[in-house]
């Protein structure tokens, strides 16, 4: 280093003749709008009356919802049969549609703790929304194992309570950890997306105008009023649940994954199961902020808080984590043969060209192929065109779970044993209902919570910054 | 507090003082305070006083805590009555057991019969009888449940159709039977099924004798005793002794009355550890033309119409003949178009091995033929022992009753309605009588001939079961067996002799008859001895005597209908559900899977691969195609359901309907047909439960009693096959054909042992040992005990190992290590007969699920039998093997020492005991199916719906639904519940517990009998799980692996133990013997290894990579 300090003192005369230029940074807020206009845009949104498309929207949405209550009506009080399950594929749809839901639950508190640790300023226009999605998607991935279990009124035995039987769970069961992995996630995603909301909360309490929206709003903005203390202490413990919740984003979906990776069933014992289901998720999760945001920005024009520059970063983030997925199914297949192992062998061939490998093609080609499409910056400029690759991926890992869940176990070690899974009406109207339940609280989040956080998009507006470089 | 005083009497003056201590001698002051005080200091103050402050706030929360729990709701009180005086030997939860016998057509089997007081719930074999031992078959293990069917006739109706009272039974056949003595019987005419009662023999005597004009018909669709017509004797192969088995188309393992006892036999020889044991094992050749258990267990096999056996028995007898010198040329033999190299090199075999080589033929096949090879037989010193079979009673046939109807017909037992040669006009000739009487087990509502018998207004009477009857029957030795009520009837019914004995002309009931046959037939005919003989559950020295049947030579002219894909013909067997269709009721055995085409819940029309080639059905048999995936379109299978082609048969202007099925190792020319389905009036197992919703009745399968003919009722030449369009679902449990080159089950040959190589082995799982790091080479009892196993992530902390209290110390010897239970497979003795299936169904209270839940994959079976194809070649799959090998492998619980289950189950549900077994605690599981998913042999089974509460079909009704039993304690099928066994709610999973209450009751009356010896140890063969019990081949051994001496210890240490899937680290406490095949080079097509592991040598490994390959 010492050297460093001499080649600094001799450092050429050229330098201080040029000045390197600076590299424009996009702007996060569009046509300078200023602080005045954001808090109307959002609060405007709140306050405005109920719109007849929400109106529509919240009674076909609860519509839908309502096959989920009923699908689990008759699941719980007729049996586990209602469903597709056999032997020896006994985990179907359920889980398939549970992992799915909690991959999509990824991405909210991905923006908001990770993309926060890293300073990346362009996450504030999207975070609340997405954490709103990443807790409501939990709730709806939490269904699936509660209920997918034969006796679903004793799944509090899941719960390590004292009882006169002495009989705790088992620790080493990865469904065990399963519960306290998405409960946790569930914890501190909904703190995290609640504390961070306080400010606008205040913000709209301050607005309004009828005494009720004032107690409702007042009780949930918990005293705020914005004083240098109460920012310093935000900021703060802000800063902590970002940097709580960064392992948690990573450690939730790795757990989901030991449900298959500790298991020796082929297919699911597989070592890169961690970091490719994170991967994944995160691919579903931002392919899900871009399927919701993208509407709601056209409802609302909120095209000014929510441009291009967003809508490129999180296609990219899209195209680099579709290509770590592509590059892990090629992994699994590569570690199959270099194994040695015939069952390992057979069960991925068996994936790509078995009973199942329709559901394999799905997956390769929504997963692998359709990303690719955002080399391109026409591509991602055409939003209608980035809205459909999204719904595409969203398939697609539907699928890549339906694969790894089902091919494995259909087909595994004795071939006396082999069956064939196909869902029934139950299954599916179970998880079509699960959508409607998602937008249900989707909707009533859009209506009565601050869909942008205010307070930090005004932050990373030009003019909360007029002394910057 | 006040403190009493104690006024000790005043010593008398000069007497002896006694003193308790030196104080009281001293009369030291604290002594006398101390004395004077009736408890010792402190006694009367609490340790700590409580405060009336605290006991109030303490009590007043305790009652409103104790308010708030609702503590004070008691459920409702039931009161019910005691026994007044206990009854004799019984002692509330111990089973009781009585010997009894199963009733058969040709012989009877012995049996033990397990009651639960006085509930019959699971028979076993008699272990008194040598011939069958512990073993039973699966129709007896089954026959439990008839007793509970729902469906069964539940008291007798007279010709108007009102029930009848038991005593106007008896009144109106006295009736018919005065009014027959009145023409000596003319008119009267008995059609009934045979038997091997000596009681209804002599009855049926006695009738004869009374009523001498009077007609006994016998008849049975499977008629078994038309070898011994042919013979003038009836003859008993000794398959123990023989070393060289030649079965032309005898399915002498599978099917039969005798073949319990054949397949105790066969395997004694079978079984094959060491070389020399391997020198002197059994082969067994066969000539078959459908795939059957023996063609399963066969050596080499040969595929040959049926209709062709009797020829092809005449060609091997000609051969015999001639290389022993006998005389051949009168056996002429034309148009037989097989392989005569196979018959040479096999005859070669059975003639240098004289004395010990042995023939059985078909009973189908022609009487000449039968004299043909009894004449082989004799040439070839077979070990067969003739006996005078028990003299015929029939006095007319089927035929005969059509043709001249009586004017009154007592009809016992069967269906003949349902299984009456098409070619007799039965209905008929019931119709034409004038009065008819029906006994049958089921009403009119469930039975065909009863139906008939209402509607000719006549007696339909209501049988009784077995199990409450009083009769008796000889086994296949002839040893005499009682049959003996085991329960009062449970709805007023009627034995066959109950409904005879009025015709004799004897008022004497059931029971006294049965005593006073044996008067006849025991040498000591004492009430001590008739007691003995109920107790014994067989007499001694009753076998049949043997003779020399006077055999004409052997000769004439044999020759074979021209048969081939354009020249169809149809077999015809008794279908492995059903029988020939009187067991078409039993839920138990429908569920159980045909061993060879893995159905279940009815019938298909099995054909070769070739003819369905020929009718352009081209399947893509195994479903491993040459990418190594598999292939979607496997033998028809579609999305996991097996659709088949529907086809038409037609023989002489009549058709039969039904599902094609694609059975490898067919004839190519030969199209199969199973009998006991199809029924037109049958209870709800025998009948569509779909059907049944909407109001119809629709039975299960097809019926092809059409094609049974009173002169051909075996096989039909000619037979037409047309294609229709229509495609059905098939129910079956296996999708897969082959091995798909695995190392799962293992095969050797003699040669292999004799070359020492180590076949038990290979692939994979050659590298099992190695897991065991250093341990690989420690004894299995010893890794037992001493290699971590599964367990609880916690162990109790007051837990520690007995002995565990301080006084015990220097005692350790009190406390003996825990026995370790384990299990070994003989895979070479294994015959695939299902009778451990049945058995575990009926000792674990398994549930029947109905056909419905076993399409949609959900057959409940803790134990099932594996089928596997194998024809050589490494990618099999991509052409269904014409001619393949069979193999079974039963996979029940392998109780894993570190089982997978145990370990994800978030709930602590399955944890492994002490004894090493993988415990099951259904109150604990909620159900995740997480273990089911890890368990790589597929064994656990999950409570998808209420199977237990609900009736199939009303499943999915959920709460809507009606219950069948749990408020209706009388509801039947309950009542066969094995008390020692939780009976499972949905949502919970089960699997094998190795007859854990089985254990649990040895475990019992090892420390009854103990007493303070401290041996609690279970003897080696005191216990015995279930399919153990069952199994006639002995394939299954249970007990303690630590004890050396253990049989199965023993069969553990053979050359042939293997664990399955061992590679994982699963250490399974149930392993298998690898199946040796005794093949002879000589003979055509035979391979230097058996098919299996030519298939796994070309799948995945040279063939030397065993695991010594490595070290």
């Amino acid at each position: 280093m010492a050297h460093d300090h001499d080649s600094f003192s001799d450092r050429p005369a050229v330098l201080d003749r040029v000045r390197p230029a600076e590299l424009p940074r996009p702007s996060l807020v569009l046509n300078d709008r200023g602080f005045h206009w954001i808090t109307d845009k959002v609060c405007g949104i709140v306050e405005e009356p109920t719109p007849r498309w929400w109106k529509v929207t919240f009674l076909v949405a609860l519509f839908v919802a309502s096959f989920t209550g009923v699908g689990l009506a008759y699941l719980v009080s007729t049996g586990t049969g209602t469903w597709g399950l056999r032997a020896p594929v006994g985990w179907g749809w359920a889980i398939v549609n549970f992992v799915f839901w909690v991959g999509i639950g990824h991405a909210g508190t991905l923006i908001s703790a990770i993309l926060c640790l890293l300073r990346q300023k362009w996450r504030t226009s999207i975070n609340r929304a997405a954490e709103a999605m990443t807790i409501f998607a939990v709730m709806c991935a939490g269904i699936f194992p509660l209920f997918h279990v034969g006796r679903v009124w004793f799944a509090w035995w899941l719960f390590p309570l004292p009882n006169q039987n002495a009989i705790w769970p088992q620790f080493r069961s990865p469904l065990e950890w399963d519960v306290f992995a998405v409960s946790t996630y569930f914890t501190v995603s909904t703190l995290f997306w609640y504390m961070g909301m306080i400010p606008d909360l205040g913000a709209i309490r301050d607005r309004a105008r009828t005494w009720w929206r004032k107690a409702f709003y007042s009780l949930l903005a918990m005293g705020w009023r914005g004083g240098n203390r109460q920012w310093s202490n935000f900021e703060m413990a802000y800063l902590l649940l970002a940097g709580l919740s960064t392992p948690l984003v990573l450690s939730v979906h790795t757990i989901v994954s030991f449900d298959f990776a500790v298991s020796n069933v082929p297919g699911w014992h597989t070592t890169i199961f961690p970091p490719y289901f994170v991967a994944g998720a995160i691919f579903s999760g931002f392919a899900m902020v871009l399927t919701l945001m993208l509407p709601l920005r056209a409802i609302y024009r909120l095209h000014d808080v929510i441009n291009q520059y967003h809508v490129d970063n999180m296609c990219k983030i899209i195209l680099a984590t579709g290509t770590m997925v592509g590059y892990a199914y090629a992994t699994e297949f590569f570690i199959a043969a270099y194994s040695g192992n015939p069952y390992e062998k057979f069960a991925f061939i068996n994936r790509a060209f078995g009973q199942y490998a329709w559901a394999y093609w799905i997956m390769v080609s929504c997963n692998v192929i359709t990303p690719q499409l955002f080399w391109f910056r026409k591509v991602r400029e055409n939003h209608s065109l980035v809205w459909i690759i999204c719904l595409f991926v969203n398939v697609g890992m539907w699928f890549e779970r339906f694969v790894i869940t089902i091919t494995s176990l259909a087909n595994d070690y004795l071939p006396s044993s082999w069956g064939y899974y196909s869902p029934t009406i139950v299954d599916i109207f179970t998880f079509f209902g699960t959508f409607g339940f998602f937008s249900v609280l989707f909707l009533l989040f859009v209506r009565f919570l601050p869909l942008l956080p205010m307070a930090e998009v005004k932050m990373v507006t030009p003019q909360a910054d007029p002394h910057a470089h | 507090m006040s403190k009493k005083v104690f006024q000790h009497p005043a010593p008398r003056e000069g007497a002896v003082q006694p003193w308790r201590s030196l104080e009281e001698r001293n009369k030291s002051p604290e002594f006398l305070t101390r004395a004077e005080r009736e408890f010792v200091d402190g006694a009367s103050a609490a340790p700590s006083p409580v405060e009336r402050r605290e006991f109030l706030t303490l009590m007043g929360a305790s009652f409103g805590l104790a308010g708030l729990g609702l503590a004070g709701c008691r459920e409702p009180r039931h009161h019910t009555l005691p026994y007044a005086k206990q009854p004799e030997n019984t002692i509330p939860g111990i089973p009781t057991y009585y010997a009894s016998s199963f009733p058969g057509e040709f012989a009877s089997q012995p049996l033990i019969v397990e009651t639960h007081q006085h509930r019959p719930t699971k028979v076993e074999g008699n272990p008194s009888h040598a011939g069958s031992g512990r073993a039973s078959s699966k129709f007896a293990q089954a026959s439990v449940l008839d007793l509970y069917d729902p469906d069964r006739a539940k008291g007798s109706y007279g010709r108007d159709g009102a029930l009848l009272a038991p005593s106007a039974v008896r009144e109106a056949l006295r009736a018919l039977a005065g009014e027959a003595k009145s023409d000596a019987g003319e008119g009267l005419a008995f059609l009934a099924r045979p038997s091997s009662s000596p009681t209804r023999r002599r009855l049926v005597k006695a009738v004869r004798a009374a009523l001498p004009k009077a007609r006994w018909v016998e008849y049975s669709p499977v008629a078994q005793d038309r070898a011994e017509a042919a013979l003038g004797a009836r003859a008993l192969p000794d398959y123990a002794k023989a070393r060289r088995i030649l079965s032309i188309d005898s399915d002498f393992l599978g099917s039969g009355d005798a073949s319990l006892e054949a397949t105790r036999a066969y395997s004694e020889g079978r079984r094959a550890d060491t070389v020399s044991q391997a020198e002197s094992m059994t082969r067994l050749y066969v000539a078959e033309s459908l795939f059957t258990l023996t063609g399963a267990a066969a050596d080499h096999r040969l595929r040959a119409p049926s209709s062709h056996m009797s020829a092809l028995a005449a060609a091997f007898a000609k051969e015999v003949l001639s290389l022993t010198g006998g005389p051949a040329a009168a056996i002429r033999v034309s148009g037989l178009q097989v392989d005569t190299h196979w018959i040479r090199e096999c005859v070669r075999d059975l003639v240098d091995n004289r004395g010990r080589a042995l023939i059985v033929a078909g009973d189908h096949l022609s009487p000449e033929a039968h004299r043909a090879v009894a004449a082989a037989n004799a040439a070839l010193a077979a070990p067969v022992r003739y006996v005078a079979a028990p003299d015929r009673v029939a006095n007319a046939s089927l035929a005969d009753l059509a043709a001249r109807p009586a004017r009154t017909l007592v009809i016992l037992g069967g269906n003949p309605a349902y299984d009456a040669p098409s070619d007799v006009r039965f209905a008929a000739a019931v119709k034409a009588a004038a009065n008819v009487v029906r006994l049958g087990y089921h009403g009119a509502e469930f039975d065909e001939t009863s139906a008939l018998a209402r509607e000719a207004k006549g007696l339909v009477l209501a049988a009784s079961h077995y199990l409450e009857s009083w009769s008796d029957g000889r086994a296949v030795d002839g040893t005499v067996v009682p049959v003996q009520p085991m329960i009062e009837p449970l709805f007023p019914s009627f034995t066959e002799l109950d409904v005879i004995a009025p015709f004799a002309g004897s008022d004497k009931d059931a029971a006294a008859l049965v005593r006073e046959t044996f008067g006849q037939l025991s040498k000591d005919a004492s009430d001590a001895a008739y007691a003995a003989w109920l107790a014994e559950g067989v007499l001694r020295g009753t076998v049949f005597s043997s003779v020399q049947p006077q055999l004409a030579a052997a000769g004439g002219d044999f020759s074979a209908p021209a048969v081939s894909l354009d020249a169809l013909e149809a077999r015809i067997v008794p279908s492995a559900h059903a029988g020939d269709g009187l067991f078409a009721n039993n839920g138990w055995l429908a569920e159980a899977p045909d061993p060879l085409s893995r159905t279940a819940w009815e019938n298909v029309i099995l054909v070769s691969p070739r003819l369905a080639k020929k009718l352009s059905i081209e399947p893509e048999a195994s479903q491993i195609n040459e990418l190594g995936a598999l292939n979607r379109n496997i033998n028809a299978v579609e999305d996991g359901k097996l659709m088949c082609r529907v086809a038409r048969l037609t023989v002489g202007g009549v058709t039969v309907t039904g599902p094609l099925f694609i059975m490898p190792g067919l004839a190519d020319g030969t199209v199969g047909l199973q009998l006991g389905f199809g029924r037109r009036t049958a209870g709800r197992v025998a009948t569509r439960v779909d059907a049944r919703l909407r109001g119809e009745v629709l039975g299960n399968g097809f019926s092809a009693y059409p094609f049974v003919t009173a002169a051909s009722p075996d096989f039909r030449n000619g037979v037409r096959l047309e294609l229709t369009a229509e495609r059905v679902q098939v129910c079956n449990l296996q999708d897969h054909w082959s091995m798909e080159g695995r190392d799962i089950l293992r095969e050797g040959t003699v040669e292999d042992l004799r070359a020492g190589t180590d076949f038990a082995k290979l692939g994979v799982d050659g590298h099992a040992p190695a897991v065991y790091g250093k341990d690989g080479a420690m004894a299995p009892a010893l890794k037992a005990v001493t290699t971590p196993r599964g367990n609880s992530a916690y162990e109790h902390p007051d837990h520690t190992v007995a002995p565990n209290v301080a006084v015990w110390r220097g005692h350790e010897d009190k406390f003996p290590a825990p026995q370790q239970w384990g299990m070994s497979i003989d895979l070479s003795t294994c015959t695939g007969c299902n009778a451990c299936v049945t058995a575990c169904q009926a000792e674990n209270n398994i549930p029947v699920v109905g056909r419905d839940q076993v399409l949609k994959g959900r057959s409940m079976h803790w134990l099932r039998l594996d089928r596997y194809f194998s024809d050589g070649r490494e990618h099999a799959g991509l052409e269904i093997p014409e001619d393949p090998q069979i193999t079974f492998m039963g996979v029940a619980c392998q109780h894993c020492e570190t089982a997978p289950c145990e370990t994800v189950c978030p709930a602590n549900a399955t944890v492994h005991d002490e004894q090493g077994l993988n415990t099951m605690a259904y109150n604990r599981c909620i159900g995740t199916r997480y273990c089911a998913n890890n368990c790589p042999y597929k064994v656990r089974r999950f409570n998808f719906l209420d199977y237990n509460k609900r009736e199939a079909g009303h499943y999915y009704q959920g709460p809507l639904g009606p219950e069948k039993a749990v408020k209706d304690p009388a509801d039947l099928p309950q009542m066969q519940k094995n008390p020692d066994v939780s009976v499972r709610m949905r949502g919970v999973m089960e699997k094998c517990t190795y007859c854990v209450q089985r254990i649990q009751e040895a475990k019992i009356r090892a420390k009854v009998r103990a007493k303070d010896s401290g041996d609690v140890r279970i003897p080696d063969g005191a216990l015995q799980v279930a399919c153990q019990q069952a199994c006639p081949a002995g394939a299954i051994e249970f007990g303690d692996i630590t004890d050396p001496n253990s049989r199965v210890a023993k069969a553990k240490a053979s050359s042939r133990s293997y664990g399955a899937l061992t590679y994982l680290n699963t250490r399974p406490r149930t392993t298998y013997q690898a199946r040796l095949r005794n093949l002879n080079p000589r003979m055509p097509g035979a391979r230097k290894a058996p098919n299996t592991r030519l298939e796994l040598d070309g799948r995945a490994h040279g063939p030397s990579h065993a695991e010594g390959a490595h070290k």
